[in-house]
């Protein structure tokens, strides 16, 4: 047989996880069926829509159908993605080659990308026919269809990151319940939920359609970008081996986010306000990934900081992998928000920044203290009680405050726990709401102390890992043997 | 069949100075279980080396730290003169892994299959076309290039898998139970291919429950027993280590009935019944020399049992095996001196 021409239907400089997905995922019956029943219906629709009287209708189902397939059943193809080569053991084998976490998952990631574009390609023939028959604005159309399938590739990012959870149950919760309850995503959901009660012009929806002017459409393809690799350097956490250092580009890269949407916030007419109100959106969602990292005890891992000198040393306080160190990120990252919103806004507002940010934290302290401490992965429990705490108790919480609101009276146990703290902050007296907030802001500093116990705990017990990695720089430098 | 696998592109860098293989007091639980505990062993360069050990002794773990895949709770473990935890990328680059169970993936023939593993261990252009085309020569699958790799026989996933973990030409191969499920002649196709690597002088450690084809393919055995090894050397020692002193098996066979046999073995002296057989039993007798043997055959005669054969039997391994875990439990076992050789801590470790 001729191996040169059955292995000749992709280039070498592709990744080769892109040409496995992109093999397997052409051929499924999956793709084959969606492709055409997409097509079928848009011939019948674009055919429809030579009709003057029903265009808004055909438009409706047109665009549905397209938000249906680009952003809903091509990302849920990364459900399983990952999960399904941890347990048929696969997974073990591609990290024998030379593919790096991070690649792995890209490629998978890639590839639904890659589908959804081609799907996207193949629906332009109707926009201009629904241009030529329907007299429609054809670059909003295109621009629409562009910001679905946008939308979409960031969703199967949310996925794939998922699909590294073993539990399908867990998987299922997080993907299908917030569809249930009308978000599109669990965490999207929590943060607009969640942020968007604390400071009413501070969720990415609010930015992106009611803020942000000329430099919107940049805007949220960089926020895209930058969400995407948040989710998949999330994932690639997840499954790289212990002595990989991922975590100084992850936090790195964010960093380097923040101060690139400052900066350009101060540059533009978007505001810096407006960005730090961005900023807030995705604090949560940043401070949860330096939060579940375990703590790394191979020495390898210290020795990379400590060849670098007093500048290492002090960068491993910051990026070197595990939570004790991204509690430390963390309060960098809250420093930050609450400075620039503190400084573009109002100090009311940079304190409910601070209460919303220890309501990560107390997720985090639970799981220290009540999450088994051998569990090599802290992301499940994290999602457990996040779910548990956001959704449930915030949920019994709203109807323990609005009897308490409906009697013009401050709920003022809510200061107790986080998540509920902005509908009492919300439904207090005015007179009340100072008093509230402070009051808020102390009880909130009780549970990043807690975890600063934890991680002085968990610090100590790495202590011999680092004295390793020392020695191993040291010994080197030396030329002695250990 | 061609007779060798081996790569024409320089070999991966390896420490020749120390062994292939060494590991040192590694310990690894899992929440309460000592999965392993203390394991220490080398393997010299170009050796096979048989890993025996019952279901959950710990073989599965110990191969899976050596092969990076997971961590030592303490402990070290060197592969090529690179610690697996320091320098988990080094070894890799030198590591054949062959799990006990995997998956193959759909919708994927087996030449792509093949094709995606030599593209992600960096092959390029023709020499990855001629890589995948030497791999499947020697392992036979060309004829299967163009099958779905999730819709092979056992045999052949098992030689697929065989073929990519040599893609990249290891100079260790670390096989979880290659032989598992396989039938006989699957059996003896993959004890054929590891003979061959053997012969290219690849270190190989190999796990597997048929004692007697790793006696045949090994140099030496490593025998572990609830996360400790319990022996390591080659199989004559083993069996000769936990044979009790002054007993011999004999096979007898006799004309018809060999209830006759049971019957007299069972008022014999110094007999006890070890095993029937179809035409008679085995018998171990409580002695060794060879007038005591001579002995019993000239009673059997005069006692009117038409005997047709009577040999001594060789100890077999299974045998050996099965005594020292008895011995284990009943702590009559005097286990054996590490081997020599094993070497010490220095510099190779902060690589």
């Amino acid at each position: 047989m001729n191996v040169a021409l059955t292995l000749s239907d992709f280039p070498d400089r592709l990744s080769p996880m892109v040409v496995k997905e992109l093999r397997q995922g052409l051929r499924t019956r999956l793709f084959g069926g969606v492709l055409l029943t997409l097509h079928l219906m848009l011939v019948l629709l674009t055919l429809l829509s030579g009709g003057a009287e029903n265009t808004a209708v055909v438009s409706g189902w047109f665009d549905g159908i397209i938000t249906l397939v680009l952003c809903i059943i091509m990302p849920l193809r990364g459900f399983s993605a990952v999960a399904d080569e941890l347990k048929s053991g696969t997974l073990d084998m591609l990290a024998l080659t030379r593919l790096s976490a991070g690649r792995i998952i890209f490629g998978k990631w890639a590839a639904i990308a890659s589908q959804s574009l081609l799907l996207m390609l193949s629906i332009l023939p109707y926009v201009v026919a629904r241009f030529v028959f329907g007299g429609l604005d054809l670059f909003g159309e295109i621009a629409a269809l562009f910001y679905k399938w946008l939308a979409g590739v960031v969703i199967a990012a949310v996925i794939v990151a998922l699909s590294t959870q073993r539990q399908f149950w867990l998987r299922a919760l997080v993907v299908f319940l917030p569809l249930m309850i009308g978000g599109c995503g669990a965490f999207s959901f929590i943060v607009m939920s969640r942020m968007g009660t604390s400071t009413p012009s501070g969720s990415m929806f609010y930015f992106f359609t009611k803020s942000g002017g000329g430099t919107a459409p940049l805007l949220a393809v960089v926020m895209a970008a930058w969400a995407i690799f948040f989710f998949l350097s999330l994932a690639a956490t997840r499954i790289a081996p212990t002595a990989s250092l991922l975590s100084v580009i992850k936090r790195s890269v964010h960093l380097l986010m923040i101060f690139a949407l400052l900066l350009l916030g101060w540059l533009t007419s978007a505001g810096v306000a407006s960005m730090a109100a961005l900023v807030v959106s995705v604090l949560p969602l940043l401070m949860m990934d330096a939060l579940t990292e375990r703590v790394n005890e191979v020495p390898s891992v210290y020795a990379a900081f400590y060849q670098r000198g007093c500048l290492g040393r002090a960068a491993m306080w910051l990026l070197a992998p595990g939570w004790v160190t991204g509690l430390v990120y963390s309060a960098l990252l809250v420093a930050l928000a609450v400075g620039c919103v503190g400084w573009t806004r109002s100090v009311e507002e940079a304190k409910l920044v601070v209460v919303s940010a220890a309501g990560v934290w107390m997720i985090a302290a639970l799981v220290q203290l009540f999450s088994t401490r051998r569990s090599r992965d802290l992301l499940p429990p994290f999602i457990i009680f996040w779910l548990l705490v956001n959704v449930v108790i915030a949920m019994l919480g709203s109807l323990l405050v609005m009897p308490v609101a409906m009697r013009s009276t401050t709920a003022k146990f809510t200061s107790l726990l986080p998540q509920l703290f902005p509908l009492g902050y919300a439904t207090a007296q005015p007179a009340d709401k100072a008093a509230l907030l402070d009051l808020g802001v102390l009880t909130a500093c009780i549970w990043p102390m807690v975890l600063l116990i934890a991680a002085v705990l968990a610090w100590r017990h790495a202590r011999p890992a680092r004295q390793e990695g020392w020695r191993m720089i040291h010994c080197q430098k030396g030329g002695t043997a250990v | 069949m061609p007779s060798s696998v081996s790569n024409s592109a320089p070999a991966h860098e390896m420490d020749r100075s120390q062994p292939a293989v060494v590991v040192e007091d590694l310990h690894r639980t899992f929440g309460a279980l000592k999965a392993v505990d203390g394991v220490s062993f080398s393997i010299d360069h170009g050796r096979v080396v048989g890993f025996v050990g019952a279901n959950g002794a710990g073989k599965t773990t110990t191969m899976r730290i050596m092969a990076t895949l997971d961590s030592p709770g303490s402990g070290r473990v060197c592969m090529g003169g690179h610690n697996v935890v320091h320098h988990p990328a080094k070894v890799r680059r030198l590591l054949g892994w062959m799990p006990d169970s995997f998956g193959t993936y759909e919708h994927m023939t087996v030449l792509e299959y093949l094709d995606f593993y030599a593209r992600a261990l960096g092959f390029k252009g023709a020499d990855r076309l001629r890589r995948i085309q030497e791999v499947m020569d020697f392992t036979d699958l060309t004829p299967l290039a163009d099958r779905m790799s999730n819709k092979m026989s056992k045999g052949q996933t098992q030689r697929l898998c065989l073929g990519r973990a040599l893609l990249h030409d290891p100079q260790i191969l670390i096989l979880d139970e290659p032989a598992a499920g396989l039938d006989p002649k699957a059996r003896v196709e993959l004890k054929n291919l590891i003979r061959i690597l053997a012969q290219e002088g690849k270190t190989i450690l190999i796990s597997s429950h048929i004692l007697s084809e790793l006696g045949e393919m090994c140099d030496s055995l490593l025998f572990i027993d609830k996360g400790r090894i319990v022996h390591h050397g080659d199989a004559e020692s083993m069996v000769r280590g936990t044979a009790t002193a002054g007993e011999t098996l004999v096979n007898v066979q006799i004309a018809g009935e060999p209830a006759k046999l049971i019957e007299w073995a069972l008022t014999a002296p110094l007999i006890k019944i070890e095993e029937e057989t179809k035409r008679g039993a085995r018998l171990r007798i409580q002695a060794a020399d060879d007038d005591t043997l001579s002995g019993v055959l000239r009673r059997m005669i005069q006692d009117g049992l038409p005997v047709l054969d009577y040999h001594r039997e060789e100890r077999r391994l299974e045998d050996a095996f099965i005594d020292m875990l008895g011995q284990i439990d009943n702590n009559t076992f005097k286990a054996p001196q590490p081997p020599a050789g094993l070497p010490q801590k220095n510099a190779e470790d902060v690589k």
